[in-house]
């Protein structure tokens, strides 16, 4: 059978659920293709303000988008572009990869930021919501997920987790909690396919 | 850093480590570009890297596949793209980078559009594009060098292939579709206009790199801080078609590579000794590779698997075994998978796959064609989607079934109908009324979700589905605003059907770890698959050495290094030979132990004709293995032909001289080095008449050696010619497509029936050309400035040709001329040939045509050995073909003659009588005879004056009453008797064996025909079963089979006549054909072809005919593509099953002398023609009337079809020269009647007899008074 020893966010929720779920996902690749449209628009979204933020032109892209889309991601365009002239976009759609020990085993996380923030000594890490901002933000996984990693990545504590709903950019800050915290949170999950 | 190393050494490793010091002193994951070849290399590399990481933050890896990356490069950039597209029309946010089906359906619209008019092969012309196209864009031409490569070349469809291509890449770019070959433009357009976002290059499998990615790294070479390489310098097993290019690498990096590779190192050095003697065409001896040779691929699939199970029985684990072939076919995969068992597995890495080669997928499929109404309904595939798809019970799916054949009404309501009686079937019809309007796409999906299973099981089945809806998707990505959904539901269907699941570089196949991969030599090399034990098979078969030339592709002129102004054949033969040596040797270093095993004929029956088994040689197996079996003692005048030592020998061997023994005797003393010193097997040359003659002549040299790896040359003059159009890629010469193909005389017959009936020939003449043809080609061989002047045969003639031409076929007459002209026209070719052929010896050369004598003429032209047996009295086939007796007349004159003039089989008095004959035709003044006269053989032959009696009788059943007496005394006497009934005519047999039936006597027709053959025979039958398993009728058929093969007991026979209800709807549970019925009828196969094996297998695979198996599937395989329904193919198969071969498959025929034989006990009925080389203890010839039999010219009336073939020759003989040339042979076709008989022979003739529902009196042939005169003057 095969071995995971990698985990992301979404994973480590299925995992948290049930760990048979995880591995008819995860090993046994049990799921159906499911072509989604609301996730399809929210790919472009995602590409668009990604090609945007790293500088392309987009113009002649948002003709792939209906009217009602164009108007949204305007706003979106007029957010970020007033966002820039605060701070500074440092990562955009960036992975990473984390090592981490758990029993002398080693694991790894891994993950996706849509964007990250710097405001002078502070990270907000962006995730873009076209469906709805998780309902229980705080305790979602890939809040405590990201915020750990980023605090891997830039040594610091001063991070928020923000969720942005694309719609109408309403947003939820979750600020950074506590290392020790997350990482028991995660290794709690992880140890259920150490068993 | 450059590193030198084969796939053996340490240095991903020595990159990792090199990567990881990069990362140590600080520099940015980022900043690090990783290429590897795939995704599982991949994977390793990057676990590799996380594994020896520190506990923290690890980076955001830069690590891809060579196309992944271009994939990703594209993503990310694509803004670049879209803003440089003129139109505002089809936006798109990002692009759809999609697999190769997408832009199959895309280029086959804009051949389309093009005017190819004169292109030889419609039906390759998509694939030549697709090639063309793809080695452009991996090798990066641009269109100037695409030009010269084109005036190199001296393409004829340059400019239209150059606009089809155009149109494509506008309209890929119109639809934002692009596969993973096209994206390669895209990055290349990309990466010129952007700066490099990388300071440090890690490429690994560097060797295997395509020009793209060369042009690439020149282009940000300046950017990079450092590359580190690992290359292997005799690696590149990609080049040629898959685009690898040799690249020195020291001179790119302006450094000396570190070796690793140490040629002290054993296996290194054999390794690069197997390259280098493959170059050099040394024959290479290895102490640990064995080679094994057999004539059938059957019995090659049978040792190795023998083999493979004696390894696991050693605690060899499957995982340490791998099985290499080109031809990782469904048989094989057939017969492997039914051998496996819960510690023995197969993983088939199939380079694509055909989606209906999924049992799953392949329902899904159908169900989607009976929802989308895409194509006829076959009951067959009906039944097997409600049982295995809809899991309905399945009797009631035969009755639905039934039910739909009798009413022919929409499957689903009839399925509606019978939802008040069941919960299930309302559901069913509920669920299609939901999904009949959606897209494909959400259709398989809602099938997926409802009624396939998710367990873990099926989990690989569930990949499969992934894999197709994200097909299906992209395809309507692209499509959905051109077509409504119905119509594009029926497009992709369509397309679906025809189509693979193409190899996909972005998404390779995952190797189980507990199972033995049975790969091509080039996924094993791909994925670095290493284990202690590689199988090799089909090592003869030619798909070793990949074609990689085309006419609209050459691989090795357009490779991106190309600089010579012209292309040699040699060229291509010496860069194949240099990839195949590349490949062999990477496979070798796979490896610790190397098993070559190789077979005569493919699957099909199909002679292989040369792979990679000429670059090994068996250290120990010599033709000094002889097996002992009984030595021959040769009659002095077979002694005389054993004595040959060199030049010219002629043969004249009398019927029953034993001449096919002395044959064989010579063949065994040439490889035994006895009459040549040294001569290889392969430098002997066999041609028989018949194809049988040949397998049965290399079944008897392999008996004799079963340990020779090489048997010599025997075949037809057919098959040699070939193999010589074959080889070296020679059809090229001959402006013929690799891909040609031979029609078969069915196909012949239909397409020389249109051309006629185009023509405005009427039916009844159509015969006429048929023949006209096959003459008219032979005289434009001897004069080839030739032009007839009958005007509408010209134009039948022109418009036959027409049709090959662009159909891509030659006919078998065309294999003889075009061997010919090659052979005449090429030099080297003819110096290949001439250095090759150390002796020819030809069988049955009275029959030999012009062409085949210049041909042997010119082969032996070197060495000048020539041994033609044959016997001038047997000539019988001069009036039907093209054969030239005078020929082998003059060849007697020239070359030393020896007369095998002892007959050993016939009794005295039918000895006398054939040479009365002889004598007879010589007082007539007829040259039908050569001046051989038969003598007996002391103490052989048995004695009897009277063993000839000729009878008169007023009518034919009288004849008929005589006959049936005599054989009936004859059984009485000699159960074991051989028997044989002679006719002039093949529809005299039918009638024979309709007299012979009503009398209860077994008979035993046309022995060619392939209802004969045992599993033709059951498979059809039990296929009609399954199409109709309301017809009891064909159980007792097959029960009747079973009990005469004493498979089945006399009871079985009862219950099939006792049925009178459907059998699937008993529950007999004692029967076994009950058993049987139910396991046929309910077993649901992804194809036809597997169910064809299957069926074939049931009742034969432990017996002889097993060798015919795999032939009758490809055979059934074959109707099944021509035809709608399965149900189509079942009737084809009864249709065509007289026939003597199909589509140029031929089975194996088995010579069971076992009670079960065919023959024994049976009268055989037979054609004059038929009986030629065959022996009977008793032989009646019946019928022997004037009109049948004549041997005075002035009594002959010439045939319609015998003169239209002289008026459209050059020098057309007199009406009266024909006549005379009939008569003789006529003398030699009773000749060969007479000698076919040992005991007795029985002539006979009756004063009227009914032909074609008349009445009618006839005289009986003057032989009978002729010879009755010469006695009495005897006398």
């Amino acid at each position: 059978m095969l071995k995971i020893d990698t985990f992301s966010a979404n994973s480590l929720k299925i995992l948290d659920k049930s760990l048979k779920e995880f591995e008819d996902k995860y090993i046994y690749n049990l799921n159906l293709f499911k072509k989604d449209e609301k996730a399809l628009l929210g790919q472009k979204f995602h590409n668009l303000i990604c090609y945007y933020l790293k500088g392309f032109e987009v113009e002649k892209l948002m003709l792939d988008l209906n009217d009602n889309e164009q108007k949204i991601f305007k706003n979106i365009k007029d957010m970020l572009q007033k966002r820039k002239k605060e701070g500074e976009f440092v990562l955009l759609e960036y992975s990473f990869n984390l090592k981490e020990e758990l029993n002398k085993k080693a694991y790894y996380l891994t993950g996706r930021f849509d964007a990250v923030f710097k405001q002078k000594e502070n990270y907000i890490i962006y995730d873009w919501k076209t469906l709805n901002i998780p309902k229980d933000a705080h305790n979602d996984l890939q809040t405590s997920v990201y915020l750990y990693a980023l605090s891997k990545i830039f040594k610091t504590k001063n991070i928020t987790m923000r969720y942005v709903s694309l719609t109408d950019l309403k947003y939820e800050d979750i600020p950074f909690k506590d290392e020790k915290y997350y990482k028991n949170l995660i290794d709690k999950i992880v140890l259920k396919i150490y068993n | 850093m450059l590193i030198q190393a084969s796939v053996n050494s340490n240095r991903t490793n020595m990159l990792i480590n090199e990567y990881s010091k990069l990362i140590q002193n600080g520099i940015k994951s980022e900043k690090i570009l990783v290429l590897v070849q795939n995704s599982k290399k991949r994977k390793e590399f990057i676990s590799k890297i996380k594994e020896i990481s520190n506990i923290g933050f690890l980076g955001s890896f830069k690590i891809f596949t060579f196309f992944g990356f271009i994939n990703n490069y594209i993503i990310e950039n694509w803004p670049i793209i879209e803003n440089n597209v003129k139109s505002d029309e089809n936006r798109k946010i990002s692009p759809v980078l999609c697999g190769l089906e997408v832009s199959q359906f895309i280029l086959n619209n804009c051949i389309n559009e093009v005017d190819f008019t004169g292109y030889n092969s419609k039906t390759s012309l998509l694939h030549q594009l697709l090639r063309r196209s793809n080695l452009i864009n991996l090798n990066n031409l641009s269109d100037d060098e695409v030009n010269y490569r084109t005036k190199i070349l001296q393409e004829s469809f340059s400019k239209e292939a150059a606009e089809a291509i155009n149109k494509y890449k506008a309209k890929t770019i119109q639809k934002r579709a692009f596969d993973y070959i096209r994206q390669l433009n895209l990055f290349e357009f990309l990466y010129k206009k952007l700066s490099c976002p990388y300071e440090y290059i890690f490429i690994d499998d560097a060797d295997e790199i395509a020009p793209y990615l060369l042009s690439y790294f020149n282009h940000i070479k300046k950017n990079i801080k450092e590359f580190y390489i690992a290359y292997d310098k005799s690696g590149s097993s990609r080049l040629g078609y898959l685009g690898a290019i040799n690249v020195d690498f020291e001179e790119f990096l302006n450094q000396k590579a570190i070796n690793i590779d140490s040629l002290n190192n054993e296996k290194e050095k054999n390794a690069y000794k197997i390259y280098s003697d493959i170059k050099e065409e040394k024959p290479l001896v290895l102490d640990n590779i064995n080679i094994k040779s057999y004539l059938k691929r059957d019995e090659m699939i049978d040792s190795v698997v023998f083999d493979i199970k004696n390894l696991l029985k050693q605690g060899i684990k499957p995982s340490e075994i791998s099985i290499v072939t080109p031809l990782n076919d469904d048989y094989l995969k057939n017969t492997l998978t039914k051998i496996e068992t819960d510690t023995l597995k197969f993983n088939f890495l199939n380079k694509s796959e055909k989606l209906n080669q999924n049992p799953t997928i392949g329902y899904i499929l159908e169900l989607l064609k009976i929802i989308n109404k895409n194509s006829i309904i076959s009951p067959y595939i009906l039944k097997g989607v409600l049982i295995e798809i809809f899991d309905i019970d399945k009797k009631e799916a035969i009755k639905i079934v039934q039910e739909f054949k009798i009413e022919n009404q929409n499957i689903f309501e009839i399925i509606k109908q019978k939802a008040d009686l069941k919960a299930d079937l309302k559901d069913i019809f509920d669920f299609y009324q939901k999904i009949a309007q959606l897209p494909l796409s959400k259709q398989l999906y809602e099938i997926a979700d409802n009624y396939i299973l998710k367990t873990r099981n099926n989990s690989k089945n569930i990949i499969k589905i992934n894999q197709l809806l994200k097909q299906i998707s992209d395809f309507e990505d692209v499509f959905k605003n051109d077509f409504d959904t119905n119509y594009l539901n029926n497009i992709l269907l369509t397309q679906l059907s025809n189509s693979i699941i193409s190899e996909n570089p972005l998404s390779d196949d995952e190797i189980d770890d507990n199972s033995i991969v049975v790969s091509t030599a080039q996924k094993i090399i791909d994925y670095s698959h290493k284990t202690k034990y590689c199988f090799l098979l089909d090592i003869k078969n030619e798909n070793w050495i990949k074609q990689d030339i085309g006419p609209l592709y050459n691989a090795w002129v357009m490779q991106k290094s190309w600089n010579k102004d012209s292309f040699e054949l040699t060229d291509n033969i010496e860069l194949s030979k240099d990839k195949t040596a590349r490949i062999l040797r990477k496979l070798y270093l796979l490896s610790d132990n190397f098993s070559l095993y190789s077979s005569s004929y493919d699957s099909l029956g199909i002679e292989n004709i040369t792979g990679i088994d000429k670059y090994f040689e068996n250290n120990e197996q010599k033709a000094e293995d002889k097996k002992q079996i009984k030595p021959i003692i040769p009659r002095p005048d077979q002694k005389a032909v054993l004595d040959y030592k060199k030049g010219k020998m002629a043969v004249s061997a009398a019927a029953g001289s034993g001449k096919t023994t002395i044959m064989l005797l010579l063949v065994e003393k040439f490889l035994e080095g006895k009459i040549i010193k040294d001569i290889k097997a392969e430098n002997i040359f066999v041609l028989t008449f018949m194809e049988s003659a040949a397998r049965n002549f290399k079944e008897r040299i392999k008996a004799k050696f079963p340990n020779l790896k090489e048997l010599p040359n025997i075949s037809t003059i057919h098959g040699l010619c070939l193999r010589i159009l074959k080889e070296n890629n020679n059809y090229a010469k001959l402006g013929l497509d690799f891909d040609f193909e031979i029609l078969d005389e069915i196909k012949r017959g239909a397409v020389i029936t249109k051309c006629s009936l185009d023509c405005a020939i009427t039916p009844d003449k159509v015969a006429l050309y048929d023949s006209a043809i096959s003459a008219y080609k032979n005289e434009l061989s001897v004069y080839s400035d030739y032009k007839t002047s009958n005007r509408l045969f010209l134009k039948v003639f022109e418009e036959y040709s027409k049709i090959l031409k662009q159909e891509n076929l030659i006919d078998y007459d065309d294999l003889l001329f075009l061997s010919l002209k090659l052979l005449k026209e090429n030099k080297d070719v003819l110096e290949y040939y001439q250095n090759k052929v150390k002796v020819i010896i030809e069988d049955e050369a009275q029959d030999s045509s012009f062409v085949q004598q210049s041909i042997i003429k010119l082969l032996s032209g070197k060495f000048n050995n020539i041994i033609r047996c044959g016997d001038i009295n047997q000539a019988i086939t001069s009036t039907f073909t093209n054969s030239d007796v005078t020929g082998f007349r003059k060849f007697i004159k020239e070359a030393d003659e020896i007369q095998m003039d002892r007959c050993q089989r016939c009794a005295t008095g039918v000895l006398d009588l054939a040479n009365d004959v002889v004598k007879l035709a010589k007082d007539k003044k007829f040259d039908a005879f050569s001046n051989l006269i038969m003598k007996p053989v002391e103490g052989k032959n048995i004695i009897d004056k009277k063993a000839v009696s000729t009878h008169q009788f007023e009518s034919e059943k009288e004849e008929a009453n005589f006959i049936i007496n005599e054989i009936r005394k004859i059984k009485k006497e000699d159960e074991n008797a051989s028997i044989a009934i002679l006719l002039r005519n093949n529809f005299l047999i039918n009638k024979w064996d309709e007299i012979l039936k009503t009398n209860y006597i077994k008979t035993y027709k046309n022995s060619d025909a392939l209802i004969n053959n045992k599993i033709y025979k059951i498979s059809l039958y039990i296929m009609q079963f399954i199409s109709n398993p309301y017809d009891n009728k064909i159980l007792e058929k097959i029960s009747e089979f079973l009990y005469e093969q004493k498979i089945y007991d006399k009871s079985s026979l009862n219950y099939a006549k006792s049925l009178k209800e459907p059998i699937f709807l008993k529950d007999d549970y004692d029967e076994p054909l009950f058993w049987d019925m139910n396991y046929f009828l309910f077993k649901n196969h992804s194809s036809i072809y597997n169910l064809s094996l299957d069926i074939a297998s049931y009742y034969f695979s432990n017996t002889p005919q097993r060798v015919n198996i795999p032939l009758f599937a490809a055979l059934v395989d074959k109707i099944a593509k021509t035809q709608k329904t399965f149900e189509d193919t079942v009737s084809r198969l009864d249709e065509i099953k007289f026939r003597p071969y199909f589509s140029n498959i031929k089975f194996f025929s088995i010579d069971e002398k076992d009670e079960n034989s065919e023959k024994s006990g049976k009268v055989q009925i037979m054609t004059l023609h038929k009986s030629k080389g065959d022996e009977f203890d008793y032989v009646f010839i019946p019928e022997m009337i004037k009109e049948n039999y004549c041997f005075y010219d002035s009594e002959l009336k010439l045939k319609e079809n015998s003169e239209f073939n002289e008026k459209i020759k050059k020098k057309p003989k007199t009406p009266n020269e024909l006549k005379k040339e009939i008569v003789e042979e006529n003398y030699r076709l009773i000749y060969v009647a007479i000698t076919r008989a040992k005991k007795k022979l029985f002539m006979s003739a009756a004063k009227k007899y009914k032909y074609y529902f008349k009445l009618k009196d006839y005289e009986p042939t003057s032989l009978f008074k002729d010879l009755e005169e010469m006695k009495i003057a005897k006398n």
